[in-house]
Parts: C-alpha cells; structure tokens; sequence
C-alpha cells in the first residue's frame, strides 16, 4: 500500500479548513469459490484495493473514495469531500467524541497462512464436503458450498495524529443443503467464520458438523411431531442464543439506529431518550448479561482498533437484565455526550465507518446442560433455527426452529417439527431463569449501512432456559 | 473512451496469448454519489469513484475471475489467472459464453446524474411534500443517489460493446409519530421525470393515514399489497426464476416449467428497459438485453439465463448473464384492469400494506417464509380504511401468495429499496386473497 499518498492526501486535507480529516487506505486480497454438488463453478481471485477521504468542514461530513493511486485524484477526492461537508447546511453541527492519538501496528497471527494454500488443496478440503453427505445415508438432492478468504491490509491516519497499520485474514465458508426423504424436501445450512489462518478448517470440521445436520433433518422429517401451542418450557442451544443476542440486544443498542440516523433503512429502535426504555432499564432477567466484544481471539468479528482509530474492548449492553451500554462510534457519542467505544466499522474503502457490531455473546452461567435440562417437567429443547426476523425497532421477533426435541421429565425425546416462538425481545429475556456454562459462537454476515455493508460477526453464547413462553 | 474499449480489447487478448479458450472483460468507469439525511437533516454525503476491469476466462472448462484496477499490471494479473485456471477443477457444465457480433440499442443515460451542482434539492423537495401532507412535526430520513456508469465489454467469442448507465434514486421515511411512519420511493434512469416530491407525498400521506396505531389481530386476510411491499415480493420471486436458483433448489419453480403458478391474470417479465435503474443494452456475455416473460397468463415459461445455464436446461440464453450466474435485472408486473380505488373497494375485511423488510424463508424450495409489515399496516372495511395497525407479521408461502392473487391495479410505479426490493421493479397494487398474520405473544 502507498502510504506516503495516503499522507499526502491527509496533508492535503489539512491545508483545506477542515475542522477533521482522516485517511483510510484498505487493500484486500479477496479469493472464494463456489461447488454445486461438489463440482467447482467458480474460482475467483483479486485484488480490492483503494482509499477514502471522510472531512468534517462547517459541521458537516463528506466522504469521498477512489481506486485510483494518484496524488491527482487523491486531491480530486479531498476536494469532494471537502465540498460536500461543507453543503450539508446543518442546523446542529456534527462533531466527534474526544479520542487520544494512536500510533501502532497490528496483525492477527495465522498458524497455517492462507497464503501458503494453494487453490487445488482448498478445494480439494471443500469437496470432502459433499463426500462425507454422499456417503452418510441420507437423500441429500443439492449442496451448494462457498468458501472465501480474506487479507485486509489498512492504513489510518487523521487530522488528531493517529497513524495505524493493520493486517486482518479472515476466512469464511457456507454451506446449503437439501434433504429429501418421503417425497419432501426440507433445508439446512451452516456458516463459518475465522480470523486468522488455514488452520481454521481443522477446526470446524465441516464435513461432521453437515452429516450431522442432514441426519437431524431427516430425523425431524421422518419422526417429528408438530408442536401443540401454549406456554411451555424452553432451552435454547447455543445457536438460538446467539440469533436472538445479536438481533434482539446488539440491533436497538446501537447508538446511530437510537438517534435515528438508520431510521430509514435499517430502522430505529425500541430504545429511545424519553421512551420507556433508557439505560438502567430492566430488559431481562438477573442472569442475563449480553456483551460485544471485538476482542475475542481469532474471531470472525475480530478487530483491536475500529476505523476511527478507537481501540477496541468488551461492551456490557445488558448487564444482569439491566439496559447498559450502547455502541458507539465518535458520531454517536458525542451526540450523547460519552465516549465512542470502539464499535465504527468500515467493510471497504468505499464505504463510511458506522456504529456495528463485532462478536455478541451470552455471557455464561454454572449449570451443565443437562443441568438444565433436568429441571424442565414438560417443555422443547431448540437446538438450530431456520427462518427468524425481527422488526426495525428490534421488539417483535420470530425464531422457527430446525432441530429441536421434545424435553420430558428432564429427558429429551422426540424430535419437533419446526416449533415457532413469536415473541418481544422483553418477554424473551426476563424469562430466562438459568444460563449454561460452555459458550458456543457461530459466524454470521450482518448487513446494515446503506449501501449495504456486510460484516463479518460472531454471535453465540451457552444454553438458556426460558419458563413459560408460548411455542406454536 | 476509444483508449478504454483498447485497453480492455488488451486484456482480452493478453489472456487468449496467454493460452484462455475464451475471455470476457467489461470495464466499467463509475462515479456515484449519495447523500443521506436522518432527523430532516443532511448527515453525509459519499462520493466514490470506481475504475475497474473484470475478466472472467475459461481454460479447459475451468472457470476463473479477477478484478484489475485502473488497467494496473495486467500482465501480472492475467499470468496469475491463467496459473490460477490451470490449478483449478473442471466444471463440466461450463456452456461457454455468447457468441456473435451485435448491434446494440442507443443507451439513454443521462449524463447530468454524476455531479449534481446541489443534491440536497432534491431531498428538501421529498422533505417539503411530505410535510404538506403531514404537517411540519415530522422525523424524516433516506437517501438520494446518482450513478453513472460507462461500460465497455469486450468478449473473445465475438461481442464488443460500448454503453452508458445512469440511475437516480431517492427514497424517504417520514414519522408522524413514533409508531406511525410512512416510506416512499422514486426511481429513474434518468433526471427527465425524476419527481422527489412524489415520494415524499406518498410518505407524509401514509405517515398521517398511520397516526394512533392499534395492535393489530391474527388471522387470514384479504391484502392489498402497496407497489413498494409487492416490489419486495417481485424481488423474491426474481431470485428464485434464475436457473442457477433452481439448480440449487433454492427457489420453488423447480420442475415447474410449463406449469400454472399463478392465476391468468398474472404476466411477470424481465426488463432492463431505458426507464429502470437496470438499464443496459447488453449483459455480461455481450448478449442484448431484451424482454423476457418468464411467467405468461399464469404459466411459467422460462427461467433466466445465461449460456451456461442455458445448455443444461437445453434452451437458448435469456440475455440474464450474470457471471457466473444469470440473474433478472428489472421485473415487470404487467398491469391489470382495476385502478387502484376499485381495487381497494373489493375488499370487505382486510389489510393494506404499505412496505415490509427482514424476509427470511424456512425452506426456499417449499417457500415458507415470513416478512415483518413496517410504515403503514391499514385495517379495511368495506372497502374503506377503517384503523391503523402494528406489530404483525406476514407467515405465509411465496408460492401461496403468487397463486392467490386476484386482481391487480392499473397504475404501477417503478420500485426499488435498500435491502428488500433489491431487483429493480414495476410494481402495481395487488389484491390477494388469505394471507396468513400473525403477531408476538
């Protein structure tokens, strides 16, 4: 990367009057494929790489992003973004939380680099894929398995004297099936998500985790029951947890969606100055506590400082049931008078940093799972969902399940064909009574921004128990 | 504009010396620009740039893809994709691309679009209709978005084309209240026309209707479908008639060609026409774009293609490439013999929707889905809307759905929206019958 035109934009920038200017170059080595039924359709190998502009001028913000390396067009870019900060006209200026100036490097360690992979032995890992479904015994009549890895390489620096070096490899995989048995179809998929190394797929094991899906499928299929509806017993697994920690925690805490600046797109959200639900309101039950945490080692959401040159830490959003911690970028903070804490994130050089997630989690408990499981008389264990949504305002939302049981006596027992849970986000937490201990993450692609940015996250945590949550 | 159409004949020819059976390279030079607001203010505006050639080649029946920036090292770049190809696995259902020489329509880009003196215009003009309808009290929020592409294709199996996209976009939400809200769109391929105080109207109206909701009841309904939410459904149903969804069984028209998927008043067709934001005179193989009915009176004609979809399903190409995969680029609803009153006026109880989001399915070759309502959900009553509603949800059949329309209204607006109305439309008012609500408990 050309960090000397990068500084000379910003050098640049600053000769204009700028109230703040930062300069933010990202060079991705991007390369994925795609089988269908286990033959390649597409092998696809490339280079991303550009830089961006973002200025605050006469309380407005303009951000402007080429692909172009000249100095040429990096004073056309500076220009752009000067002008059109300067014709946003606000009534209320914008302006940006206090940060200190950072100066580092830093680089997630890969044990098996990506680069050292070559195409034939990464395809040849994904083909074992559709061998081990071929062979395990049920119908399976389509698969489709992607796999894309990642090197973002960026460098940062703004008006303050941050100055930042990152390198970031990052490696993710889909997998989408259909099972066939008795003359219907169900489906099922699974993503993963890594940063760091090759050495990921020997961890997830992807051929075990999708012959154990299929046969699950074709097990509620052939013996599944559907669900009389009425208030009963719930245990989600980790899955679930972790669909309904992103969507129904992470979603209305973030800070831009409570000020209103998604609310045309992504939405607003039930949290909002002067509603019923502020900080220190209670959203859950004493166990719960949801946090986000860019942290995490070698998670897919993994980042040490956001693309505002904030270092990254772990957020409380719920703590012990209690409405805690927004996430925020230096935007948001300052519009509500804090400190931004880490969480502005930027997909591409073309795209602006905003208020995102990172890796949200239940935070665990002491009970074993099957501790869990042996204080529940009558109720249904959910293991994986399928569909789920949640309004814009992240209040009313609907998780289907996938594999799920039948819990009697403390027992798990046959399996449940695709019970419904509709529910608020207020009903879903204050009931949970217990937590497990082992977390569990999966890799998730959340879309937000307009355009639409996809990033990469974890969501997860262990095992809950609900009582008495109406199940159709 | 001669020296670009050069250098992307260049890598063409590069990656055949190189030793490529066959090479496409579309060079696509675009400005783009949006201004986004929130709370009746300006918050940013974006501005990018984008030089970018991307060449996909077959060497053997291996398929490979790169992007090379702004013409850089492409020596390297082929060299590298040629050694990527030869590591690479065979697709055997590799069908080529398009072959021929072409004569292309006239594009009618417009070429004002890249460097509007004063976007924020246009967004007060939406801001201002929309306050006429609702008052001055109102939260607003959206975006306003310019493109402008010049496209150069050049293929070794014959095509070599030169064409110019533009698009102009705005799109507003206006609160009348915290719970009562109403979204409005208006697309164009061009400024001619571009009128933002139509979707700022249409905003600020369903914003006021939505004032002092309800929540509203479970059940089956008859539904009105506004063009903006029905464009969402357009949206799903385009994805699932590209043949690449039905190899993948991701769509529920699979085996159903030649079949009744829908009543006889339902014709839905594939158009990158000069109006729609998907204008372009040919697609990514070189073909020419056409028309395309792929549901005829009811019955499914065709899926969308490209060459290689194309030869396994034993038919010809439908001009949808899409590398690697075809896809639609513009759906039209062709437009039924009700207007819009009379339509309302059919419905003894039931709903009108006016914009839905987050639509996820249980199994898409089944098509169980479900999709939450947001802006305005209206309860009709004799033909009248009687009580603004919230919090319900549609938990229905993609399938079900198409079937069950019946009636569909004269007027139709172009639709397109973030996140749930990706695949540009022509979208009427549409009546359809049983439509299963549901709600949190």
């Amino acid at each position: 990367m050309d960090e000397d035109l990068l500084d000379y934009a910003l050098g640049y920038a600053q000769s204009r009057s700028v109230e703040y200017a930062e300069v933010r170059g990202q060079s991705q080595v991007l390369d994925g494929f795609v089988l269908r039924n286990g033959v390649l359709e597409e092998y696809v190998s490339a280079l991303d790489s550009g830089f961006c502009v973002r200025i605050i001028a006469r309380g407005g913000i303009g951000f402007a992003s080429t692909n172009r390396w000249t100095k040429k067009e990096a004073r056309s870019i500076v220009d752009l973004a000067f002008k059109y900060a300067r014709a946003a006209r606000r009534k209320d200026a914008i302006s940006f939380a206090e940060e200190k100036r950072v100066e580092t490097e830093c680089t997630v360690a890969q044990r098996k680099s990506i680069e050292d992979v070559s195409p034939e032995e990464r395809i040849s890992s994904f083909g074992e894929i559709d061998k081990a479904l071929a062979s395990c015994g049920v119908k399976i009549t389509a698969t489709l398995s992607q796999c894309a890895t990642s090197l973002v390489s960026k460098y940062f620096v703004n008006t303050e004297g941050s100055r930042i070096s990152s390198f970031v490899p990052r490696i993710g995989a889909y997998v989408f099936i259909t099972v066939a048995e008795q003359g219907k179809t169900e489906q099922t998929h699974e993503q993963f998500g890594y940063s760091g190394g090759w050495e990921a797929l020997d961890e997830w094991n992807i051929p075990e985790k999708m012959v154990h899906d299929a046969k699950a499928l074709r097990n509620v299929m052939v013996k599944g029951k559907a669900v009389r509806p009425g208030n009963t017993d719930l245990i989600c697994g980790p899955k679930v947890t972790g669909i309904a920690a992103h969507e129904s925690c992470g979603h209305p805490m973030e800070a831009d969606r409570i000020l209103g600046r998604e609310m045309s797109q992504a939405g607003r959200s039930f949290i909002y100055n002067g509603g019923p639900y502020w900080i220190g309101t209670r959203i859950g039950s004493d166990v719960v506590t949801v946090v986000d945490d860019p942290t995490v080692a070698h998670s897919y959401g993994y980042y040490a400082f956001d693309d505002e040159g904030v270092k990254a830490r772990r957020r409380y959003l719920y703590k012990n049931g209690l409405i805690n911690e927004f996430l925020h970028n230096r935007e948001s903070a300052a519009k509500i008078g804090t400190r931004s804490n880490g969480s502005s994130r930027s997909m591409s050089y073309q795209t602006e940093p905003i208020v995102r997630m990172a890796n949200t989690f239940v935070l665990p408990g002491e009970l074993s799972e099957e501790e869990l499981v042996e204080d529940v008389k009558q109720g249904i264990y959910i293991k994986s969902f399928t569909e789920w949504n949640i309004d814009d305002k992240r209040f009313n939302q609907r998780y289907v399940g996938s594999e799920a049981y039948v819990i009697e006596k403390g027992e798990l027992k046959d399996p449940v064909a695709r019970p419904v849970i509709e529910t608020t986000t207020l009903k879903f937490w204050m009931v949970v009574d217990a937590v497990s201990k082992k977390v569990e993450f999966d890799a998730a692609s959340c879309g937000k921004g307009d355009p639409e940015q996809i990033a990469p996250v974890y969501d997860g945590g262990p095992c809950i128990r609900l009582r008495g949550v109406y199940v159709k | 504009m001669m020296d670009i159409l050069s250098k992307t004949e260049e890598i063409v020819e590069k990656a055949k010396a190189f030793g490529a059976d066959e090479v496409v390279a579309k060079t696509t030079f675009g400005k783009y620009r949006q201004t986004r607001f929130s709370n009746n203010q300006i918050d940013i505006t974006v501005a990018w740039n984008d030089y970018i050639t991307d060449v996909s080649l077959a060497w053997k029946k291996r398929v490979v893809a790169t992007q090379i920036n702004d013409f850089q090292e492409i020596d390297a770049k082929i060299d590298r994709l040629l050694k990527l190809a030869k590591a690479s696995k065979e697709n055997p259902t590799f069908g080529g691309y398009a072959k021929g020489s072409f004569r292309y329509a006239k594009s009618m880009a417009d070429k004002r679009l890249p460097d509007l003196e004063d976007p924020s215009r246009l967004i007060l003009e939406a801001i201002d209709a929309a306050q006429e309808k609702v008052g001055s009290q109102i939260e607003s929020g959206g975006i306003l978005f310019t493109g402008f592409e010049d496209v150069y294709l050049v293929s070794s199996e014959g095509p070599i084309g030169v064409d110019s996209r533009s698009g102009v976009e705005l799109s507003i939400r206006v609160f009348s209240e915290r719970e009562a809200s109403g979204h409005g769109v208006e697309c164009s391929s061009t400024l001619a026309g571009f009128e933002p105080s139509r979707a700022g109207a249409k905003a600020g109206e369903v914003a006021r209707m939505a004032r002092g909701p309800k929540a509203g009841d479970e059940g089956v309904y008859d539904v009105v479908f506004d063009p903006l939410i029905f464009g969402s459904m357009l949206d799903v149903w385009a994805d699932m008639v590209s043949a690449f969804s039905v190899l993948i069984q991701s769509s529920v028209f699979v085996d159903k060609l030649g079949q009744k998927v829908a009543p006889e008043i339902v014709t839905l067709k594939d158009n990158p026409g000069a109006y729609s934001l998907a204008n372009r005179v040919f697609d990514d193989e070189g073909m020419p774009t056409r028309e395309t009915v792929f549901i005829d009176r009811g019955i499914l004609k065709t899926y969308l293609h490209n060459t290689s979809t194309a030869k396994i399903f034993k038919t010809e190409t439908t001009s949808n490439a899409g590398l690697p995969f075809p896809e639609a680029w513009n759906v039209e609803m062709d437009p039924g013999d009700v207007s819009r009153d009379d339509l309302f006026k059919e419905v003894k109880r039931g709903l009108y929707l006016t914009n839905t989001w987050y639509t996820r399915f249980q199994n898409l070759a089944k098509g169980d889905f479900s999709t939450i309502p947001r802006d305005g959900i209206f309860l009709i009553e004799a033909g009248e809307i009687k009580q603004s509603l919230r919090d319900l949800r549609i938990s229905d059949n993609a399938l079900s759905i198409l079937n069950n329309i019946v009636a569909i209204s004269k007027e139709r607006q172009h639709v397109h929206w973030w996140g749930e109305a990706e695949t540009p439309s022509l979208s009427p008012y549409v009546l359809v019958k049983d439509v299963h609500i549901t709600k949190s408990r």
